[in-house]
């Protein structure tokens, strides 16, 4: 490395816009600069001037851009879409009305379903019949189509969706519809199912299509503005842009299909835990985002991240939900943050969450108003969070009024103001504890195994007593742990992912076909780089079969290397089963059968690159700045030494009870285990005998 | 007794072991009815056989296990030993509802002794008998649908009971489907006992008794302070049916105790529509739920203040040979008729009437494709009845369901071989000055090979009840349309032999209308038109 590069990661969210600019000089030191300014609705764009300008980063000078934003969610969540016109198959335009006839709210009897984005009278249908095996049995006919346009652009349809039953088995339908449109209305925004899934089951592929398009007009403008304003600032390349797979896209292939946006935010900050896992060793990784309204966990394994298409909003156990088949990283979300507020039933019973103090009038300790007691305040309490160093020293802390908002819990509870914000904490743990298990131990992981990386904001606060209770290997807090979500972004690769629905017996004979797919997916997306001026060289490709044993619905995923072969059929079948029997502790002589296939593709772009610093000498005396009375919930009050995060050096070690400040988050250290820093400035904490 | 805060904490995570188990059914399960339709109810019980905790599904097996645990409790005593699973599916022998619902039931240890039990019910394609799909309309006993599982052992103190295997697959049509659903049942056990002894080792075994106390004791809070704000009385209910006389029943809220009298039902039936007394009880269970707390929380607690009085020998408990089959649609009845009789008693409380039925399909056969057997069995969905302040829901199952979901037509075109013409909503239904019910379905269905059908529905004659007497909701129906052109309405049908090209036209009913409820001069309601 020989000169200055400089890399800039901005994330719009619903209040604020943030930015993280990561300088390397020619030595590989790194600079971080962070700011942030109001999120400006509804251009965007502005926002994200704005906060580069605060930053002081000339867009002349940026190196890669990488965006991050809200925007898809946000349009889906408000109904800020546009007015939507389906074309769908003769017979099954109230696919999307009909859904799936579920009410997870079992005992109400005054359930109320989930309303269709696009009403019954802009929902028209065309005869054609493809089977689920892709041959035509009825033609398409288009003959209607005029009319229906037509009468879409009386409505004030803006967008199209096309879905057309077996699609994902062959598109021409679909593709021959989408043409025709085209050529009846002249630039408007369609989209059509097989361009976002390949994939079967046609309510969740239509409602796909159909949010698709209700997103779309808005993306393309949010993106257009943003490109334009970036560039008339000197920006040289257009931004990347953050997707759900944990992968980055270039802005005009996410400008087709933004709904792959969709879960963008969290994606970031896993692929964060992925890369950094790798940096440091650790390719096993639990990863905890501690945010303040949710708390996210993923699993990686072996350095990959899961990605699948099961996935749904406003969905809960009182309501459906919208499905959305796009690749988006597993994650368990639960409304657990910093922010979440405990409240009492009238039975007595302490919940935390998932309600939010949000960022107005946020936790009753920023003094703005909010009088519900929430984690935040119970940390303050407890002394795991310094008063005298709130959010960095940046607000002071209102502790009469945390005081009084916990006194309201414990005088619900009857207990101590102490007891009380004790209990939240715990509660507040064991409903994250519950979480990591979901994605850990329930899938037949050991957490011992595992190391748990555990970042955003609060993350550093809950972390070791989550990982005691799992029993993983350590606990790692990565540098500037409250912005890690953007360091992610900058380590992520130009990825898609592609999933295709193809049947087919694994058994003698079955190869051909098998590589044949992949051959032509990989084939297709190579093509798709290399028309975006992505050299075929860079492109690497990772393969996965989805199994299952015959006559059962669910499968399980398996990586496959190399070819698909005659001779290879065993070694899958084998990987399969012992995939299976690790989840579900048994296997069985049955047969096996392919429902698809995963295929990754991959290209890097820009990616920083990590120098480790010099290692010092392990005493941490310099650091040390104070010492009180902390709180751990299970182990009681401690006298604990209080130490300055910005002045740990790598190399560094202290033994708990402790506490590390820095300005974005706190990490609290129990008493009987030990931290270190690491040559990237992480903390990695090991705990001690018998705890 | 534990701390508060650590009772929430095991309480969690006894929910999370239900919750587990139903997940783990739901993903290696090989019968659609199973994966799809969640056909399943997963639960904990505590040592002795009080519903703790259930897994999602279907409400209407919420309070299932505890029933089948506290019959194995009974009948094998002191000698249920560590590592033991039992199997039963017999509605004499713990089984609650029909033989083609399995239940396995392990008691969970710690330290030596029991501290809970985990259990799960789910319903297989075929477990022998007369027909596919083992429910024949025409059963006169319960011999004649298939094979009973009485409480014995599948696993003795750890060891596979290799025999029982055997003759499981032996009398079934889809033997390896059957062997599938049963590993991923024993799956499910061990996921959610796994998680329980981790709560044992981790607080104790007295601390997990301790949090079971307490969350009774929840339950049972939560149903009285439900119950209290009930209006009290004694009212009574006449609901005519499609075929035989019409049933009666009574319910009385009085005192802190909500009394559902059913001693007043018809005679047994020898055909396949009675259902064991734990079968009704847990229809009226549901719609006491549903009154006092309809939160999915539940435990035994949450029952407690109820009391179901029946009658030996009448349909809601028959005797050892009742052929149980279609019980569903019996429960079904059960709970439509002591919904409308509260609909009635505290007008504008409760919603019209649904399309009350499960209205289970099965069309079985060998793919045209594949020449592999499959068996399709699917409930419908249909229109849900109008509000005081709004219209009916449409197309959504019936209230014996929950989380179930429909099988995608491509899905079942690929798995069955067969084609699906149509599936739309069926006629909004016309209820001028009133709210509307939700709209039915309408689904056809065209065969592509030979195939057997077998199906049952309630309301094919006695149209779904309103809040407006003078705006009835609709009925459901069963057509089928042989390739000649000739069409026939069934609505008890079993092993009806299908040709190719013939149709199967399914339309379920729309709901019940509501009007405005008014209180005449004497006190009694009449509902008028809608406001608002």
């Amino acid at each position: 490395m020989t000169e200055r590069t400089l890399r800039v990661a901005t994330d719009v969210g619903g209040t604020f816009t943030d930015l993280v600019a990561f300088e390397t000089g020619p030595d590989g030191a790194m600079r971080i600069v962070t700011a942030k300014s109001d999120t400006t609705p509804p251009d965007f764009e502005t926002g994200v001037l704005n906060v580069l300008a605060k930053g002081g980063i000339a867009p002349a000078d940026v190196d890669f851009l990488a965006h991050g934003t809200t925007v898809v969610i946000n349009a889906l969540t408000e109904r800020k879409g546009v007015t939507v016109g389906l074309i769908t198959t003769e017979g099954f335009r109230d696919v999307l009305e009909i859904a799936r006839g579920n009410r997870p709210d079992f005992f109400n009897l005054h359930y109320v379903k989930p309303q269709p984005f696009v009403p019954r009278h802009l929902r028209a249908e065309v005869p054609g019949r493809m089977t689920y095996t892709g041959q035509e049995r009825t033609p398409l006919d288009l003959s209607a189509l005029p009319e229906i346009v037509d009468r879409f652009r009386d409505e004030g349809v803006e967008a199209v969706a096309i879905s057309l039953l077996h699609g994902y088995a062959n598109p021409a339908h679909e593709i021959a519809a989408l043409e025709r449109v085209r050529e009846l209305w002249d630039g408007v925004s369609a989209v059509a199912s097989h361009q976002i899934t390949r994939e079967w089951r046609e309510y969740e592929r239509t409602n796909t299509a159909v949010l698709s398009a209700y997103v779309q007009p808005v993306a393309a403008r949010y993106l257009g503005r943003l490109d334009d304003g970036l560039k008339a600032r000197g920006l040289r390349n257009s931004p990347y842009i953050m997707q759900s797979n944990c992968g980055v896209d270039s802005l005009a292939a996410i400008s087709r299909t933004p709904i792959t946006m969709v879960e963008s935010g969290p994606a970031s900050g896993f692929w964060g835990a992925a890369e950094l896992g790798k940096l440091i060793g650790e390719p096993d990784i639990l990863a905890l985002d501690i945010g303040g309204t949710t708390a996210k966990c993923s699993l990686i394994e072996a350095g990959e991240v899961r990605i699948m298409t099961d996935y749904w909003i406003e969905r809960s156990r009182k309501k459906a939900g919208y499905p959305i088949m796009v690749p988006v990283v597993d994650l368990v979300e639960i409304g657990n943050g910093g922010g979440s507020i405990a409240w009492v039933d009238d039975f007595g019973k302490l919940h935390v969450g998932p309600q939010s103090a949000g960022a107005l009038p946020g936790p009753a300790a920023y003094g703005k108003g909010g009088t519900e007691a929430t984690t935040t305040d119970a940390n303050l309490w407890l002394g795991r969070i310094n008063p005298e160093y709130f959010c960095g020293g940046e607000v002071t802390a209102d502790m009469a009024a945390a005081e009084a908002a916990l006194r309201g819990v414990s005088e619900r509870l009857g207990v101590s103001v102490d007891a009380a914000a004790e209990g939240i904490i715990r509660i507040a743990n064991n409903n994250m504890v519950n979480a990591l298990k979901l994605v850990s131990l329930n899938r037949g992981h050991d957490t011992r195994d595992f190391t748990l990386l555990a970042f955003g904001g609060g993350g550093g606060m809950h972390a070791v007593a989550l990982g005691k209770e799992l029993q993983v290997r350590k606990v790692v807090i990565p540098n500037a742990a409250a912005v890690f979500s953007a360091w992610g972004m900058m380590m992520s690769d130009l990825r898609r992912d592609y999933f295709v629905t193809q049947l087919a017996d694994l058994a003698a004979g079955a190869s051909e076909a098998i590589e044949a797919l992949f051959a032509e997916t990989e084939a297709k997306a190579g093509a798709t780089f290399e028309a975006e001026g992505v050299d075929p060289a860079q492109v690497s490709f990772l393969r996965f079969g989805k199994f299952r044993y015959q006559n059962q619905e669910h499968t399980t995923e398996v990586p496959l290397e190399g070819p698909v072969t005659e001779a290879a059929l065993d070694r899958i079948a084998a990987d399969f089963h012992a995939a299976y029997e690790k989840e579900y502790t048994y296997r069985l002589d049955a047969p096996v059968e392919m429902v698809g296939i995963h295929l990754v593709a991959r290209a890097e772009v820009g990616k920083l690159r990590m120098e480790p610093a010099p290692l010092g000498a392990p005493d941490a005396a310099t650091a040390l700045k104070g010492r009180r009375d902390v709180d751990f919930a299970l182990e009681g009050v401690h006298a604990s030494d209080i130490y300055d995060g910005e002045k740990l050096m790598p190399s560094m070690a202290l033994d708990g009870p402790a506490v590390i400040e820095d300005p974005g988050t706190t990490i609290v250290v129990h008493p009987g285990d030990a931290a270190r820093m690491d040559a990237y400035r992480n903390i990695h904490i090991t705990f001690g005998e018998g705890t | 007794m534990p701390d508060p805060f650590t009772a929430t904490v095991i309480q969690a995570g006894l929910e999370a072991a239900a919750d587990e188990m139903f997940e783990v059914l739901r993903r290696t399960a090989m019968s659609p009815i199973i994966y799809e339709v969640l056909d399943v109810g997963t639960g904990v019980t505590d040592a002795e056989g009080r519903l703790v905790s259930s897994g999602a599904g279907i409400p209407s097996f919420v309070g299932v296990l505890d029933k089948s645990v506290t019959a194995i409790r009974a009948r094998h005593g002191d000698r249920i030993a560590e590592g033991d699973v039992f199997v039963t599916n017999d509605p004499n022998h713990g089984g609650v509802t029909h033989l083609c619902d399995i239940v396995l039931a392990e008691p969970v240890f710690h330290d030596g002794a029991c501290v809970a039990w985990v259990a799960s019910i789910a319903h297989w394609s075929d477990i022998g008998g007369k027909v596919p799909g083992s429910m024949p309309a025409d059963a006169a006993d319960i011999h004649a649908e298939g094979l009973r599982l009485p409480m014995v052992r599948l696993f003795e103190a750890g060891r596979r009971n290799a025999a029982l295997f055997d003759i499981i697959a032996c009398n079934s049509r889809q033997p390896d489907v059957v062997a599938g659903d049963l590993w991923a049942q024993v799956s499910a056990g061990r996921r959610a006992a796994r998680l329980i002894r981790g709560l044992c080792a981790r607080y104790g075994a007295g601390a997990v008794r301790g949090a079971i106390e307490a969350a009774l004791g929840l339950g049972e809070a939560r149903a009285r302070a439900g119950l209290a704000a009930l209006p009290e009385g004694r009212w009574e209910i006449e609901e005519p049916q499609d075929t035989g006389p019409p049933w009666r029943a009574a319910i009385e809220n009085r005192d802190g105790r909500f009394t559902v009298d059913l001693r007043e039902a018809p005679e047994a039936v020898a055909g396949p529509h009675n259902t064991s007394r734990d079968g009704a009880v847990i229809a009226c269970q549901m719609l006491f739920k549903a009154v006092t707390d309809p939160e999915r929380f539940a435990n035994a607690g949450s029952f407690a203040p109820l009391r179901v009085l029946t009658r030996p020998g009448s349909i809601f408990e028959p005797g050892p040979d009742a052929a149980h089959g279609y019980y569903f649609e019996t429960r079904i009845r059960l709970f439509d008729m002591l919904w409308h009789c509260l609909a009635q008693a505290w007008p504008g409380r409760l919603p019209a009437g649904h399309f009350a039925s499960i209205f289970g399909t099965v069309i079985a056969g060998l793919h045209p494709d594949t020449g592999r057997r499959y068996t399709m069995v699917e409930p419908q969905m249909g229109g849900w009845g109008a509000t005081a302040a709004r219209d009916g829901i449409d197309a959504m199952y019936s209230t014996s369901h929950g989380d179930t979901f429909n099988c995608p037509v491509e899905i079942a075109e690929a798995r069955y071989g067969l084609i699906v013409e149509e599936k739309a909503l069926g006629p909004r239904p016309d209820a001028p000055g009133a709210f509307a019910g939700g709209r039915g379905v309408r689904t056809r269905y065209r065969l592509r090979a030979p195939a057997m059908l077998s199906s049952g529905l309630s309301h094919a004659r006695v149209p779904v009840w309103s809040c407006r007497t003078d705006v009835p909701g609709g009925t459901n129906r069963l057509t089928v349309g042989r390739r000649g052109g000739a069409r026939q309405d069934h609505a008890f049908v079993s092993g009806l032999a299908l040709e190719p090209g013939d149709g199967v036209t399914v339309e379920t009913a729309f709901g019940g209308a509501f009007g405005t409820p008014e209180t005449g001069p004497d006190g009694h309601v009449s509902f008028g038109p809608k406001t608002g």
